[in-house]
């Protein structure tokens, strides 16, 4: 074998530019987040008397504003109910993640497990919906929501994400597809049901794709602002990507407030269950 | 003989028809008998009506909806009527939300936007003369609100609450220390940059030069169409003829319109390229309380936020200013001046500093005010709500609230003195308002577009693309051209 006598400082050489990258991109990543987030702790609460691009004096003014929702000019009228818009936020994500994650989760779960006639087609029929933008159906859901009286009730949106969520399962049957049959082969010998099999067997086996589907189910209505402006009119039940997109110009600094406090918990989720997000999605993409 | 029983048949019954009067009658029947008979002023047949009110935003956030709701609940509470905010969006759209049984029952928007229902019948003709308001609004405001669209008759859909249109908000403490001396011509102890246009281009020359480019006279977006139309129909441009009705007739280059535009060229040689920045519109209120400029232009609706930021800038602790509240307020009352736009030089040329004849600036405005949507189950309490909230009473204390400019009238006399000058100038035609119907949409972008090359070409040194007259009218022949094209192409 040739040994190359460039090659350690020529690696080297590489990993110092690769680090050298990797730097120049986070940074442009990372500061327009700064910015908001300095932004949000600005001590005038306008943006537009900013030393260059950073604010001359900080303070807690805008959040505290944020929270009770009152605005300079009146001081006692709640224009801007962020909280409440947060708790609304909160259940669509919650419920979505909980009925989104059941149906997704056993979709994927019959289409891996179970042979039945109409199984190819309905895969190919999933896979090709799944290549429509969502919003292309927007007027039938709109409708639709109207005649199921869905309109400025969150069970509109909660229903809308949970019941679209099994057209996106390839991952999750990935993941199920990698489980040996020898297992449920020998459940089956011993007597237990398909249900308790999947209880028993396929749940405790597949907790890295709950996590990432859970979190993935939680994310999207979360950070969504379409659906929400469709099917949510009145103001008590905006979510907060709606609530804040309302806010007049002049209330730049509460926007920024806003954005900075809706990424405090998807954050720190992302940061507990990140090993469980890799696994999950790693496991997935494995097998198709 | 059949020949000219064929002819006659379309004749007679054209002719049966009858011709349509104005306020709904016609021959062969009283069209507005019809329409108005929901309106029969039964409100006991309404009992337990809940009406949701679309006011702005404004409105909510001084408390003043809130007083308006309150006291519209005590006086109809013997019918068990109650008005509540119907917590939309102040934009909403009726179309949007009417017909599904989400939109409200009274809405107060603009005149633009509320007219823009008509055709499509989502808000009902108003028997407006049951009003107590009625003789004392303008009978501009009455026919702005007014459309032969629907029933083969003249309706009135809205009742109008306030006008709008743009006034110039300066500092008077960045006025120079000698203008009384030197910038006061007349002796009228009115600096002449308020007064007229020359003066106000000299002094934003003479500002931009000595600071280096860093304050500035008099600064807005000059792509903003809203705000700088008016310039064009000061010299006899309009939108649309036949009082803004006449969709074939486009004229932004009738008259002179290419003085107007030609200002437009000139004055932003004396701002900088942020006037053709439509964010100028956001950060304007910080520009004027920081001082790095002395005048811009806005509507009234806006005074409330130019005071708010003022004051900040004030009482923040590590600024300038470092006042008290008590200070601050003094202060603004002393300094922030709101008054009618400076005149336009007759001749056209803005630069010209020894013009002598100026005539009044034409601006773009509106009235906003409240219609009924035609989705309402309780007309005769919304058409109680708008009797009430359209009293001299209640007007009043909108007025002095949000600072807006009434369309009553007896208001108008008793408020602020600009407020008479307001009604005035819709009186007399310097007012130009907004066309309300919906091909105005088309008109917006094209002019945008236009507008915005115009205040380019003044930043520029040179190649110039509008250093002509001739090339300016050319411009705004084609700027007819593509609003007609717009409306008719795909007709």
């Amino acid at each position: 074998m040739i040994k190359n006598k460039s090659s350690k400082p020529k690696r080297y050489l590489t990993t110092i530019l690769v680090y050298i990258i990797t730097v120049i991109v986070c940074f442009i990543f990372f500061f327009p987040c700064l910015w908001i987030i300095l932004a949000a702790f600005s001590g005038t609460g306008s943006i537009y008397n900013f030393n260059g691009f950073f604010p001359p004096n900080f303070s807690l003014k805008t959040f505290e504003q944020l929270f009770t929702g009152v605005t300079d000019v009146s001081g006692d009228t709640v224009m801007y109910p962020y909280m409440t818009w947060f708790l609304n936020t909160l259940i669509i994500a919650c419920a979505t993640a909980v009925i989104g994650t059941l149906l997704l989760i056993s979709t994927a779960y019959v289409i891996s497990r179970f042979e039945f006639k109409a199984r190819r087609k309905l895969m190919k029929g999933a896979l090709v919906l799944g290549m429509f933008p969502a919003f292309m159906g927007m007027t039938a859901v709109f409708i639709m929501c109207t005649q199921f009286q869905l309109l400025n009730n969150l069970w509109g949106p909660i229903l809308m994400y949970s019941t679209t969520a099994p057209v996106g399962y390839l991952v999750q049957k990935g993941f199920f597809d990698s489980i040996p049959t020898s297992i449920y082969e020998a459940a089956r010998i011993d007597g237990v049901s398909n249900f308790k099999a999947f209880y028993k067997i396929t749940l405790p086996l597949s907790k890295p794709i709950l996590v990432y589907t859970v979190l993935t189910q939680f994310t999207w209505p979360w950070s969504d602002f379409i659906l929400p402006k469709l099917l949510l009119q009145d103001k008590s039940n905006y979510t907060v990507a709606v609530g804040l997109m309302t806010l007049p110009d002049t209330e730049f600094s509460r926007f920024c407030a806003g954005s900075v406090f809706i990424a405090v918990p998807i954050v720190l989720l992302y940061f507990f269950v990140s090993k469980y997000m890799v696994n999950g999605l790693t496991a997935g993409a494995v097998k198709g | 003989m059949k020949k000219s029983i064929f002819w006659l048949l379309p004749i007679l019954l054209l002719s049966s028809c009858g011709p349509s009067g104005q306020d709904g009658t016609s021959v062969g029947g009283d069209v507005s008998e019809l329409i108005f008979s929901k309106f029969d002023g039964n409100l006991e047949k309404e009992r337990g009506a809940v009406l949701h009110i679309l006011e702005n935003d404004l409105a909510k956030e001084s408390g003043y909806l809130k007083e308006l709701l309150d006291g519209f609940n005590e006086k109809y509470a013997e019918y068990g009527i109650t008005a509540v905010d119907a917590n939309l969006d102040e934009y909403t759209d009726l179309v949007n939300s009417g017909p599904y049984g989400t939109g409200p029952d009274v809405l107060y928007q603009a005149n633009d936007s509320l007219m823009k229902y008509v055709p499509g019948k989502h808000i009902l003709p108003i028997p407006v003369d049951r009003l107590e308001c009625y003789d004392q609004v303008s009978q501009i405001g009455w026919d702005t609100f007014t459309s032969d669209a629907n029933y083969n008759s003249t309706f009135t859909y809205g009742v109008p609450v306030n006008i709008q249109t743009p006034l110039l908000y300066y500092r008077k403490d960045l006025l120079p220390s000698d203008w009384q001396a030197n910038w006061d011509d007349n002796k009228n102890n009115i600096p002449d940059m308020v007064e007229t246009r020359n003066s106000m281009y000299q002094y934003s020359k003479q500002l931009k030069e000595s600071s280096g480019g860093t304050k500035f006279g008099f600064m807005r977006a000059m792509q903003d169409s809203y705000f700088v139309s008016g310039y064009l129909f000061t010299y006899g441009a309009y939108i649309f003829g036949n009082n803004n009705k006449d969709t074939k007739d486009i004229g932004m280059h009738k008259g002179n319109a290419k003085y107007g535009a030609k200002f437009i060229r000139d004055f932003s040689a004396v701002m900088d390229n942020r006037c053709t920045d439509l964010t100028i519109n956001a950060t304007g209120y910080s520009l004027l309380a920081n001082g790095e400029m002395f005048a811009t232009t806005n509507t009234p609706d806006t005074t409330r936020s130019y005071i708010t930021t003022f004051r900040d800038v004030l009482i923040n602790p590590t600024g300038q200013y470092k006042m008290t509240a008590e200070e601050a307020n003094k202060y603004i009352d002393e300094n922030l001046v709101i008054t009618t736009l400076p005149k336009m030089p007759k001749n056209g040329d803005v630069t010209d500093p020894n013009e002598t004849e100026f005539i009044d600036t034409t601006m773009m405005g509106g009235i906003h005010g409240y219609s009924i949507s035609a989705y309402t189950k309780y007309p005769n309490a919304c058409l109680a709500f708008l009797d009430y909230a359209t009293s001299y009473e209640l007007l009043k204390k909108r007025t002095e609230t949000l600072q807006l400019s009434p369309a009553r009238e007896d208001l108008a006399e008793v408020t602020t003195p600009i407020n008479k000058e307001i009604y005035n100038m819709l009186e007399n035609g310097t007012i130009y308002m907004m066309p309300s119907i919906e091909e105005l949409a088309l008109f917006w972008p094209s002019a945008q577009t236009l507008f915005a090359d115009l205040a380019t070409d003044g930043l520029r040194k040179d190649n110039f693309r509008y250093d002509t007259l001739d090339k300016i009218q050319a411009a705004l022949e084609k700027l007819s051209k593509d609003v007609y094209d717009a409306i008719w192409t795909l007709q």
